[in-house]
């Protein structure tokens, strides 16, 4: 019997090993598109109780990861309209040290926010798409089946918030 | 072909999403401009940095331990508390509904008639309390009856729920018949 089975008799011992095979994508996905740890595990949370509540009506041979990645998307687009608020970012850290090694980690630190904060300035659709395809690593075709979008579309939103994000960083680069 | 008219061809391209038909075109752009070079290699250096996102596991194991503490107590509400008390309820709805004719009128005096009576009265009483009947399956009841003027065995009503670990029971003491 599969864990899938197993779960849809009523073994949630079953459903926590599926939700442990993927819990890290859907919070990591939820991160980049939230850009706040709170709303983030609240997103993730929502996600596995839907996911559990659906997994009986799932269809098997399709897998539940475009599911997942969809739920998570919408999820995250509520909790985001829901909570306009200005997002509590990060000082961003001071990358003047004398050691190489804490110099380059303070670059990289630096380099991390300056991306969460131009994630932020994206718009929905573009965050989701660019989250869904460079972070996640799917195909435009897969991205545009969980978006319920075409594959030419996906491309259009992908490139224009790369060049953005791109933008965006440089920007915030040169400023420091 | 200007630089800013193939910046969205080049941004595709630092990702490997250009159709095939366009590379070419962008692939001898970039041979001979070093902008667009640096900036294709900008996109590839940024793609590669937004995977590059550490996820604490206290904040994975938080997410993990709420939706287990979620789900087990959803567990016991449904499968430890109102499944017994919605099988209980249904039982002694099955029950009054059983004896109500044999109070109410001469039917009693003929069993078959009284064994169709109760089947139909048990098939009704399963379907109608409200809350009871996602519960309430199947019914399976056996009546038997002892010979007129001697007191038989109890009337056996067994009750079926959704969750195999819990059956009632229902035992009916008979009257004999002809008092």
């Amino acid at each position: 019997m599969t864990a899938w089975r197993r779960e849809i008799t009523g073994d949630v011992a079953a459903f926590e090993r599926i939700m442990s095979q993927c819990e890290r994508r859907v919070l990591r996905v939820a991160l980049r598109l939230l850009n706040n740890p709170q709303d983030a595990q609240d997103a993730a949370q929502e996600v596995f109780l839907r996911l559990y509540k659906h997994l009986g009506r799932l269809d098997q041979t399709r897998g539940y990861e475009p599911w997942l990645y969809g739920v998570t998307v919408n999820v995250c687009r509520d909790i985001g309209r829901a909570r306009r608020r200005s997002v509590a970012l990060a000082d961003v850290p001071d990358p003047v040290s004398a050691q190489p090694d804490a110099y380059h980690h303070a670059e990289r630190a630096q380099q991390r926010e300056f991306i969460r904060r131009g994630l932020s300035c994206l718009g929905e659709k573009e965050r989701a798409a660019l989250v869904l395809r460079d972070v996640e690593g799917l195909s435009t075709e897969e991205v545009a089946g969980i978006l319920g979008t075409s594959e030419n579309t996906v491309r259009s939103q992908i490139s224009t918030a790369r060049l953005k994000l791109r933008d965006f960083t440089g920007r915030m680069t040169k400023k420091r | 072909m200007t630089c800013s008219k193939l910046e969205t061809d080049i941004a595709l391209y630092a990702g490997g999403d250009l159709p095939c038909g366009r590379i070419a075109r962008v692939e001898a752009h970039l041979a001979e401009c070093a902008d667009c070079r640096a900036l294709a290699q900008e996109l590839r250096a940024l793609q590669s940095a937004l995977r590059d996102e550490p996820l604490e596991d206290a904040l994975l194991a938080q997410v993990h331990q709420r939706v287990m503490a979620q789900l087990g107590g959803a567990g016991f509400s449904l499968r430890g508390a109102l499944a017994p008390l919605l099988a209980l309820a249904a039982a002694v709805i099955l029950a009054a509904v059983l004896l109500w004719p044999r109070h109410h009128s001469g039917a009693g005096s003929q069993p078959a008639a009284a064994s169709h009576a109760a089947q139909a009265e048990v098939g009704r009483g399963a379907a109608a309390p409200h809350g009871a009947a996602p519960l309430a399956r199947k019914v399976h009841h056996r009546l038997r009856r002892a010979p007129a003027a001697q007191p038989g065995p109890p009337l056996l009503v067994q009750f079926v729920t959704d969750n195999p670990d819990i059956v009632v029971y229902w035992l009916i003491d008979q009257k004999p018949q002809g008092d």
